[in-house]
């Protein structure tokens, strides 16, 4: 961990706390999302909550990887290597939490009325 | 470090590898890495906009806003939309931009960011008009 950084304006740095940022929020909305839907759907809620919280706990873990392999890149070779998988899947966990969303409002709102 | 001229960005021969997606990194050079990391935290950015957006419709519902339930389930329904438009803005606006830095061509418009703004604007509209009847 003795590494001098790549880059003076710290932007892998930035990078990955924009990641643990993002993966923060996604384990608060499932929390919160937990917290909702409890007493409609029951046990269900907290078996998917916890899902949810489990892969944003091992998201945060993961992109520590992330970062340290496009330091090693960058500092080896001045170039990233890494894809955008993970990307890919953060943006389908949104889709998937959107449209969980849209699900909870529209029966909530005709259970309402 | 410094990435300054266009030399040390590599050139077009460079082996694409297993990066995902081909459709991206099968385009031109590899850019300035800084360039790429932003590209990135733009599109982290988005998603995190989305899931706000998605909390604000989920909010309404959920808090029962004492507006008229009619009203009240657009303006979810609203909320919801355009953080679905802001996660396919993430991930295509990523790949897009990505793509451009790639080829050195200019960077894709704002488009997503013009009908996120306007459901945005619709949706406080249907509220305060909520509010207000």
């Amino acid at each position: 961990m003795t590494d001098t950084v790549f880059d003076p304006g710290l932007q892998p740095e930035r990078t990955l706390l924009a990641w643990r940022r993002t993966c923060l929020a996604f384990g608060v909305a499932s929390a919160v999302a937990t917290r909702f839907t409890l007493a409609a759907i029951g046990p269900a809620a907290f078996v998917v909550g916890l899902f949810g919280v489990a892969l944003a706990g091992l998201a945060y873990g993961l992109v520590w990887h992330r970062y340290r392999r496009a330091h090693a890149a960058l500092t080896r070779l001045q170039r990233l290597e890494h894809g955008a998988v993970p990307m890919l899947l953060a943006s389908g966990c949104g889709v998937l939490l959107g449209l969980a969303c849209g699900v909870y409002v529209v029966t909530r709102a005709l259970g309402v009325q | 470090m410094v990435m300054d001229g266009e030399a040390e960005h590599g050139d077009a021969t460079e082996p694409v590898g297993r990066r995902f997606p081909r459709r991206v990194y099968r385009e031109g050079a590899e850019p300035d890495p800084r360039f790429s990391l932003a590209n990135e935290r733009t599109f982290l950015a988005w998603l995190r906009t989305a899931l706000a957006l998605f909390a604000a419709g989920v909010a309404l519902e959920a808090l029962e806003l004492p507006i008229p339930p009619g009203l009240r389930l657009t303006a979810a329904g609203v909320f919801i939309a355009i953080g679905l438009v802001a996660c396919l803005q993430a991930w295509l606006g990523w790949a897009n931009t990505e793509r451009a830095l790639r080829r050195s061509r200019p960077l894709p418009g704002f488009g997503a960011g013009a009908i996120v703004m306007a459901g945005l604007s619709v949706a406080i509209v249907l509220v305060v008009v909520g509010l207000a009847i």
